[in-house]
């Protein structure tokens, strides 16, 4: 991993750390084990198997469900290289320094406004072998860059901070081909700036145009999660309702681990950490639940297929259910007509952070919200949270816009461990609660 | 081990860096998961990583290895140094002088040495079977309990040279209560200690059990302005990290800090003193020295309402030309950093009770949800596991409400401290009570 962060003109951090190691899973008695170390000799491996034995044994005293067994799946073997162009190896330190300083220094200057600004660098190249004995033998190197600008402006006490950052699964040329660090700088600055003048928004329940990046985050968290299938066995809202409807029918929403729809998005995988290709799995297909989120593990209990679901973030976690890329697909509804077609309301712009809950209750920042009055993009407001229930806010998708993008690409996804993921979609008109000041 | 670390400062040195610092830990750790009302897995594992900063003619360099070899230690620091070869010169680079380091007592427990798998194994039952025989309604979604051992190893080229062992036990829970098919708010509760004797997770059990139980059969309410009780959980999501923030020198230094140039001034209600405190053991934070080698001690930071001092590492003090507070924090895998330790606010005079019964309107929020801009304070998201309540008395769990206002302002607005606190890891809480809150309902 490399990483490199500018803070006002200043090196604020500058590291390479460099792991390796391996992680040993055994599934003895129907109990899991897990151990790892640091130490790749051959002794050190086998005192990690025989701590990993006796740890599922020491399980096997207290634990009630006991794992039946896994789902059969055809294993992976071989070599897979995600796609990327322009190595990140190649790209020398100091180049790598070089455009964060500049995008920093970008942000800065331009207007006398914007008293803070941060740009940080991120690379995590990944040299992975998976070895189980059900015949998995795989080998993947990936790659994943991002790099973000942050801009604060102020003026007396008011600040406000704008965001400005993509993350790939890529190389140099697919992060920077198409659009200049000193881009990302500007965005950030000018929107620092705007939202600086902005006033709150009322909170009210109301109509609400997502961005695709805001779809990404109400696809990862609010429905994402509630669908990972060792939630879903934790008693999660959509337990039981596979083949019901739970959104409306123009909503169809995925979650895939290969390259789908557009190359590039900071979840693809390829091939998960059990060894299962990691494909394309349709959660919701026109408003009706159809699959959940697996492993190995909770396919066998729910009589299906793994899904490609068990991710691991280093050789010290062991796999647990993730989302890669999840994503609303893309309908025929032109922007400027759901905007025509709203008479009070607000389009809002720029996922931050989000929590949801398995009820299905969400909350997620925005970082820009335009008012809508009368079918006309208004006033922008501070972005504030918008919050509700995942599947009621599904329900009411009215409108789905016709242009697709990943756009949650530089965000990780905490679950107990990290996990790189992505998300998107085209714009989605809906009902929630904005907040904001009473 | 003390030996490798040494060894890396001599390389650092010997591949052409003015000054060398190595930071090394060895961790030994047993977890155990809790999953659907079960344990899911136990987990153990061995590390050990290596952490090299270097300058060379005042340009920091900065790389980590956990393979624990000379050979790679060589390459570490080679690469170290070519990484400040990469980096701007800045002339507040540059590393503690040697000092006496008195090692702190009851942080390490011997007895956690014969604390190995099995016992954490039953302990993790422990937590699930005081959660679930609370009530028959409570799902515990996951949870874990974990033992480790650690030894921190530092050497730098000035001479300085530590070593010193921890010991901690951490568990948490989290889930929900079901009753007939109506999911209560998700509640999570952690503790921590140093010590075996002191561990007790059917506290944490129970406390969780009667928060979920506590937010069942929630009523919408409509929106007003009014008081809102944090309970510690909620302190360390909305207040903690914003003052955790502001005082840390960087963030000053950064202009991105509301404390910027508020030394003296009042920030907060005389009732509110802040201390960020390593050598208080009750908090998972406690070490004798930080990240750098600097010895801790107790800083306070907020005296009644008036910011006192800001929290500095090395690099920070020397460009404010002052002395560090021994705020560097970080792991073997980075720089240091400025941060917090033990994070505690001093317990007030009223009991929860009292302060409850004190209320007009407002709302108890158990946890909150939501984005918190530590730089302006703004703050908006939402009540879990909120209660109402209305004139002094409790009335019902209310259902998803947001909430939204300014932290500088509520802590300035606040008037009431439980004399109750809570030990969470690294921080030590009270309740707080806060006036003229925004509340929208659902």
């Amino acid at each position: 991993m490399t990483e490199v962060n500018f803070v006002n003109g200043e090196l604020q951090r500058m590291r390479v750390v460099e792991n390796a190691g391996c992680g040993i899973r055994v599934l003895a008695n129907g109990c899991w084990g897990f151990s790892s170390t640091s130490e790749m000799t051959a002794d050190s491996l086998k005192e990690s198997f025989t701590e990993a034995t006796s740890a599922a044994q020491v399980l096997a005293n207290s634990k009630k469900n006991r794992v039946k067994g896994l789902a059969d799946s055809k294993m992976a073997t071989g070599h897979f290289t995600l796609k990327a162009n322009g190595k990140l190896s190649d790209i020398s330190i100091d180049e790598k320094v070089k455009i964060v300083r500049e995008a920093e220094m970008a942000a800065r200057k331009h207007s006398k406004i914007i008293k803070t600004a941060s740009c940080t660098y991120r690379e995590i190249l990944d040299h992975k072998l998976i070895v189980n004995s059900d015949g998995a033998e795989v080998e993947i190197c990936d790659s994943k860059p991002e790099f973000s600008v942050v801009a604060v402006a102020r003026k007396g006490v008011e600040s406000a901070t704008a965001h400005e950052g993509v993350g790939i699964t890529g190389g140099w040329q697919d992060l920077f081909g198409t659009r200049s660090h000193l881009d990302f700088a500007s965005k950030a600055a000018d929107r620092a700036e705007r939202l600086l003048e902005a006033k709150h928004a009322k909170g009210e329940k109301t109509t609400i145009i997502l961005d695709p990046g805001m779809v990404g985050l109400l696809s990862h968290e609010a429905i994402g999660h509630t669908v990972e299938a060792d939630f879903v066995l934790s008693g999660s809202v959509v337990k039981n309702k596979i083949g019901e409807r739970v959104a409306s029918e123009l909503v169809t929403l995925v979650d895939s681990g290969s390259q789908e729809m557009t190359g590039n998005a900071a979840g693809t995988i390829m091939v998960d950490d059990e060894g299962v290709i990691a494909g394309r799995t349709a959660i919701i297909e026109n408003g009706i639940l159809k699959s959940f989120l697996h492993n190995r593990e909770s396919a066998l209990i729910f009589g299906t297929a793994p899904t490609g679901n068990a991710r691991a973030f280093q050789y010290n976690d062991e796999p647990l259910i993730r989302m890669r890329n999840t994503f609303v697909e893309p309908r025929s509804d032109k922007l400027n007509e759901m905007i025509q077609e709203t008479r009070h309301g607000y389009l809002v712009k720029g996922a931050r952070n989000g929590q949801a809950d398995a009820n299905g209750e969400f909350m997620f920042g925005a970082e820009e919200a335009y008012l809508i009055e009368n079918g006309e993009l208004g006033m922008l407001m501070k972005g504030d949270s918008i919050s509700g229930n995942a599947f009621e806010v599904l329900r009411s998708v009215d409108m789905v816009g016709d242009s697709f993008q990943y756009d949650i690409g530089t965000g990780y996804c905490g679950k107990y461990q990290p996990a790189k993921v992505d998300g998107g979609g085209p714009h989605l008109r809906c009902t929630a609660v904005i907040g904001g000041l009473q | 081990m003390q030996e490798l670390v040494l060894f890396a400062v001599k390389q650092a040195e010997a591949h052409g860096a003015d000054d060398a610092e190595a930071f090394a830990v060895t961790l030994s750790e047993s977890e155990v998961f809790l999953e659907n009302n079960d344990v899911k897995q136990a987990k153990s594992q061995r590390m050990g990583s290596i952490g090299l900063r270097v300058i060379v003619d005042g340009s920091p360099g900065f790389y980590s290895v956990n393979r624990l070899t000379k050979d790679s230690v060589r390459d570490a620091a080679v690469m170290a140094v070519k990484i400040a070869r990469a980096s701007p010169t800045d002339k507040f680079n540059s590393f503690p002088r040697k000092s006496k380091v008195k090692l702190l007592r009851g942080i390490y427990d011997k007895a956690s040495e014969s604390f190995g798998a099995e016992a954490a194994a039953r302990t993790a039952s422990e937590m699930l079977d005081a959660a679930k025989s609370r009530d028959p309604r409570i799902t515990v979604d996951s949870g874990s309990f974990s033992s480790a051992r650690l030894i921190h190893y530092l050497s730098n080229s000035n001479g300085l040279s530590l070593s010193e062992r921890i010991s901690s036990f951490s568990w948490s829970i989290m889930g929900m209560a079901i009753d007939s098919g109506e999911v209560s708010s998700f509640d999570f509760q952690s503790g921590g200690t140093h010590f075996v004797k002191r561990i007790d997770v059917r506290k944490t059990a129970l406390e969780f059990a009667d928060t979920v139980l506590d937010s069942l059969k929630p009523k919408k309410i409509d929106s007003f302005r009014g008081e809102m009780l944090l309970a510690p959980s909620a302190v360390n999501e909305l207040v903690e990290e914003v003052i955790a923030h502001s005082v840390n020198s960087d963030a000053v230094q950064k202009k991105s800090s509301a404390f910027a140039g508020k030394i003296g001034t009042p920030v907060a209600s005389e009732i509110l003193t802040v201390e960020d405190d390593a050598t208080n053991t009750d908090g998972l934070g406690a070490a004798s020295f930080d990240r750098e080698g600097t010895p801790h001690r107790r800083n306070v930071v907020i005296e009644k309402g008036v910011l006192k001092k800001l929290l500095y590492n090395t690099y920070t003090a020397k460009k404010d030309g002052v002395r560090t507070t021994g705020n560097a924090g970080g792991s073997s895998s980075s720089p240091p950093l400025v941060s917090t330790t033990n994070f505690i606010i001093r317990a007030g005079t009223s009991g929860i009770d009292k302060m409850i019964s004190e209320m007009k309107k407002g709302i108890i929020v158990s946890r909150f949800s939501g984005n918190v801009n530590p730089i302006n304070g703004d703050f908006s998201g939402v009540v879990k596991g909120g209660k109402l309540v209305e004139r002094g008395t409790v009335v019902n769990a209310v259902k998803e409400v947001m909430v939204a206002g300014n932290i500088f302002s509520a802590l300035k607005n606040l008037d009431g401290i439980s004399k109750e606190r809570k030990v969470m890891l690294t921080s030590i809480l009270p309740y707080l009570r806060i006036g003229n809150i925004s509340f929208t309902g659902g």
